[in-house]
């Protein structure tokens, strides 16, 4: 399932010039007597040696879950108790994030500690046996086991970028963890904890000269390189495919999509940006997707869709930042559905994606959802931890400050803009698709067979509604029994 | 005519936390009752442009006292989104779009909050909005019909996780008569039944969604004058209702209660191990020497933890809550097992913490600490006005106030060893204990 194949192949993505005085620093200075610390490496799974998939993952775990050289994690966590802080860690394909918060009253034994996980880890063994642990636990028992909308939406980058950088769990897996040593992590640590990869970010009320301060310490690290995330684009997608996870569940979860060549920063984001809020906004009622899904056909509980990675999207409403990523893909999410609606929900998430690819949007709809984004992003900045990692985010992909980034693009753009970017980058087939289901077989004859799949409904409903219907049980998936493929979820994230 | 109450309560921003002296809740704030019986408080915050608003109606799943309407509350948040005839739910939509507002709804055990969070010009037509479908909701039944589908949807994305049915088995298993003895989503089978229940969805509105047991909370970049104003127009024609719930009272425990789930994937054995404890109360130090005793007891720098999760590395999941709820609730811990060979062990040392709070008086210095955790932990939670509502929306829950913080938190400060030893006594005992173990009958695939 997961590979790692050459890295760093044939022609790549351009990167931001790598002429930068190292660590970087972003200040947001301010007088609140809460203090934010981000310290952000731009290394990740994707820097994971072919042979050690979460390798980056496992460093970062021990560096914030682990003690340092003078403190035992025992002795952190008492330390840290009465300030009522900790140190929490991110990590993805390109960024692994340190990020901590404190009272003013505590920055300096905070900070001092921070700086240590990070400068000057243990590396003790204990510590080692027990975030390898949570790592495994966290891929058998949390996705595998208990979280099937998550188990499917990571499991469809994977298969996306199968053979690439990207084509593997940040986690890792189970076989590459249970091998993996503190030798491993140290030598990881060596080649990619150094200035070239830092962004340091401080916001809040801390002194005139603390930034000056973490700058000095941090330049204790080694002077390196920058990791190169410049690799092949995934693997063209042919025709529709489907992976189907068989797991004893109640209901079906779907995630869908397909690798698109735009990211933050590209001509096209913000048309896309306007594009996913009409289709899909995350957890909002507004989308369409949700409209048709939910609250006309009462399918599931929500239905969204993506142009940036979004991991973690059934526990916050807003994206977490510092997940910086140089690839994305363009992504409808799902929720569960009963199982004898789950073609039909399929069906009606491409017959949308279809409608939007062949119409469009209209003009109303543009400038209502390029309202909405215009104000909506000084919400994503709530918090001044938030518009900190966005203003670490803008330097990694060398863009102004987010918020005045999107307005100004969004002023530019018009709604020929954004239905030319629809048409280029979007389609209705050679999706991906992943479901997570019990009784795969049963549903893969479902899904390549013939037969309509209706939806099955409780209450009476309009007229439209059930000739819109008539079409979406018989949309064509164009899936044969070889596109389809079921594995049992127990092999997932296993080798 | 109007009571207002003006509370001064402003701790200068950059105010230090080493000393416990002086109110918790940093902000000035303030409240007042309709003649309808609406409250309103009102939060200037010092966060620029953005304005949070939380609207709290006090009934929640401990309100579903008729038997098969378990659910109800939580479908009610659901049917709020309906429309109304001036706002179809597109027009309403539309609106919150234009507003670039980030909105949504949660339900508990004892109340039902609506929240929306958008920038300040927005502030009259949200307000607007809010009023109207509070006042005039109109669903049929078909649309009533098809959003049952959607709360039965939620119920399954929860049920992958076994959380979700420990939780329910432990309230099931606790409570015989109280209405605490189902989970906010409610009972499968009530769930499923829910489609013929329009005319109770009704009734559920007429009795609940009314002045008297409504708060709104408006936090942010605000002029409390204005906020009154705007609401003074739209809101005061809301007509007050007379309902009163008869929530039965749930009768002494009296011994331990054990319960197992099987679950039918692999996944690590859960334990809850919860006492009967008491109401909520700010009057008595009940309620915050529970608190003390999970923190204490539980946290990441307790010796148990240290032990179990670090040392030994038996468990990978312990955390302990208190009750704090309107009704008496329960005092619980929830551990995740990684061996199933150590279940047994477990529990008992769990169990042991729990009850030994009654035997041995806590360390002075290491409730001095858990007082200093409790200040920064409060600061540091206030960091923007949706946080600085929600919090606020969870003590109005309890007592209609944002005073109720800071006479929970005084009433901390006050703690003592001896408090702490005696709540532990009195509800901390082998007779209020309820035990549920949750194994799977799959093969377990945790790390070995």
């Amino acid at each position: 399932m997961i590979r790692m194949a050459a890295l760093f192949a044939l022609s790549g993505v351009a990167i931001l010039a790598d002429t930068r005085p190292a660590p970087r620093v972003v200040e947001l200075p301010g007088k609140s007597p809460l203090v934010t610390i981000r310290l952000v490496f731009t290394t990740g799974a994707a820097s994971d040696p072919s042979d050690q998939p979460g390798l980056a993952h496992l460093t970062a775990e021990l560096l914030g879950g682990g003690g340092t050289k003078d403190r035992t994690y025992k002795q952190i966590l008492d330390a840290m108790y009465p300030m009522a802080t900790s140190v929490s860690v991110y990590s993805d394909k390109e960024m692994t994030t340190f990020v901590g918060d404190t009272h003013v009253d505590n920055l300096d034994r905070f900070y001092a500690i921070m700086r240590d996980m990070v400068l000057n880890p243990g590396w003790r063994a204990d510590d080692f046996t027990r975030v390898r642990d949570d790592a495994v636990n966290e891929l058998r028992v949390s996705l595998r086991g208990n979280n099937d909308e998550e188990l499917g939406k990571e499991e469809l980058y994977n298969i996306i970028y199968s053979g690439r950088p990207y084509g593997h769990e940040n986690l890792g897996t189970v076989t590459a963890l249970n091998k993996m040593t503190v030798a491993d992590l140290r030598d990881f640590y060596q080649r990619h904890y150094t200035q070239a990869n830092l962004i340091i970010g401080l916001a809040g009320g801390y002194p005139p000269d603390f930034a000056a301060r973490v700058k000095k310490d941090f330049a204790s690290l080694p002077a390196g390189e920058p990791d190169a995330f410049s690799f092949a684009a995934p693997a063209k997608i042919e025709r529709n495919r489907a992976t189907l996870i068989d797991k004893d569940t109640r209901s079906v979860a779907w995630s869908l999509g397909f690798p698109i060549d735009v990211k933050r920063g590209d001509p096209d984001f913000a048309a896309l940006l306007v594009m996913q809020s009409w289709l899909g906004q995350h957890r909002a009622s507004s989308g369409r997707l949700f409209q048709r899904m939910r609250e006309v056909r009462g399918l599931n509980y929500g239905d969204y869709a993506y142009i940036e990675y979004f991991p973690r999207g059934m526990y916050q409403f807003e994206p977490a930042p510092n997940l910086g990523r140089h690839q994305q893909i363009f992504q409808i999410w799902v929720r569960p559905v009963e199982p004898p609606n789950a073609g039909f929900a399929l069906r009606l998430a491409l017959f949308e994606l279809n409608r939007l690819v062949k119409d469009g949007m209209t003009q109303q709809d543009f400038e209502s959802t390029r309202s909405f984004l215009g104000k909506y992003v000084n919400v994503l900045m709530k918090t001044k931890s938030a518009e900190l990692g966005y203003a670490i985010d803008s330097v990694y992909y060398g863009i102004p400050d987010y918020n005045e980034y999107v307005k100004t693009s969004l002023a530019k753009l018009t709604l020929a803009d954004v239905n030319r970017a629809i048409r280029k980058h979007l389609r209705a087939d050679r999706l991906q698709i992943v479901g997570v289901t019990k009784d795969a077989e049963k549903l893969k004859a479902e899904l390549t067979g013939d037969a309509a799949t209706p939806i099955h409904y409780n209450s009476p409903k309009p007229h439209d509604i059930l000739d819109e219907d008539k079409i979406v049980e018989k949309w064509p998936l164009n899936l044969s029994a070889a596109d389809v493929t079921v594995v049992p979820v127990d092999s997932v994230f296993e080798n | 005519m109007s009571q207002t109450t003006l509370i001064a309560a402003l701790i200068l921003g950059a105010a230090s936390l080493l000393s416990g002296a002086g109110k918790i809740f940093p902000y000035a704030y303030v409240q007042e009752d309709l003649p309808n019986g609406l409250r309103l408080i009102t939060i200037p915050t010092d966060y620029p442009n953005i304005v949070s608003v939380y609207i709290v109606v006090g009934t929640g799943s401990r309100n579903e006292i008729e038997p098969g309407k378990s659910g109800f509350a939580h479908l009610f948040e659901h049917l709020m989104f309906r429309g109304t005839p001036e706002f179809s739910p597109q027009k309403y939509q539309a609106s919150l779009n234009e507003a670039g507002a980030s909105s949504n709804a949660f339900t508990t055990d004892d109340f039902t909050a609506y929240h929306t969070t958008f920038s300040k010009e927005d502030l009259p037509r949200i307000l607007s909005m809010e009023a109207d479908r509070f006042q005039h909701l109109a669903y049929d039944e078909p649309a009533f019909k098809t959003e049952t589908r959607a709360v039965l949807g939620e119920y399954n994305k929860n049920s992958a996780n076994p959380l979700s049915k420990l939780r329910e088995v432990l309230r099931a298993t606790a409570f015989t008569t109280h209405t605490y003895s189902h989970t906010t989503m409610g009972f499968i089978a009530d769930v499923e039944a829910m489609p013929s229940e329009y005319d109770y969805s009704r009734q559920f509105f007429d009795r609940y969604y009314r002045p008297e047991y409504t708060t709104i909370i408006v936090a942010g970049d605000v002029d409390p004058k204005r906020v009154r104003a705007l609401v003074d127009e739209r809101w005061s024609t809301w007509k007050r209702g007379g309902y009163q719930a008869q929530i039965p009272a749930e009768p002494p425990q009296n011994g331990p209660r054990t319960a197992h789930v099987d679950w039918p994937s692999p996944t690590l054995p859960w334990i809850a191990i919860a006492y009967r404890g008491p109401a909520y109360t700010d009057d008595t130090a009940d309620t915050v020497a529970l608190d003390a005793i999970a923190r204490l007891g539980f946290d990441e720098n307790s010796p148990l933890y240290q032990k179990l999760v670090i040392e030994e590395q038996k468990v990978d999941a312990l955390r302990a809550s208190p009750p704090t709820h309107i009704d008496p609730e329960l005092f619980s811990v929830l551990v995740r097992v990684k061996n199933p060979a150590d279940l047994d062990a477990v529990q008992q040392q769990v169990a042991a913490t729990a009850q030994d709070f009654a035997v041995q008086p806590v360390d002075a210095a290491k409730l001095e600490a858990l007082k200093a955790h409790l200040r920064y932990e409060f600061a540091l939670s206030l960091d923007n006005s949706e946080a600085v509502a929600q919090t606020v929306a969870e003590y109005v829950a309890l007592r209609r106030t944002p005073e109720t913080a800071n006479r929970y938190y005084d009433m901390y400060e006050k703690l003592t060893a001896q408090d702490i030893q005696k709540a532990a006594q009195k509800y901390l005992v082998e007779r209020n204990r309820t035990t549920v173990t949750l194994t799977s009958t799959a093969v377990t695939g945790g790390a070995k």
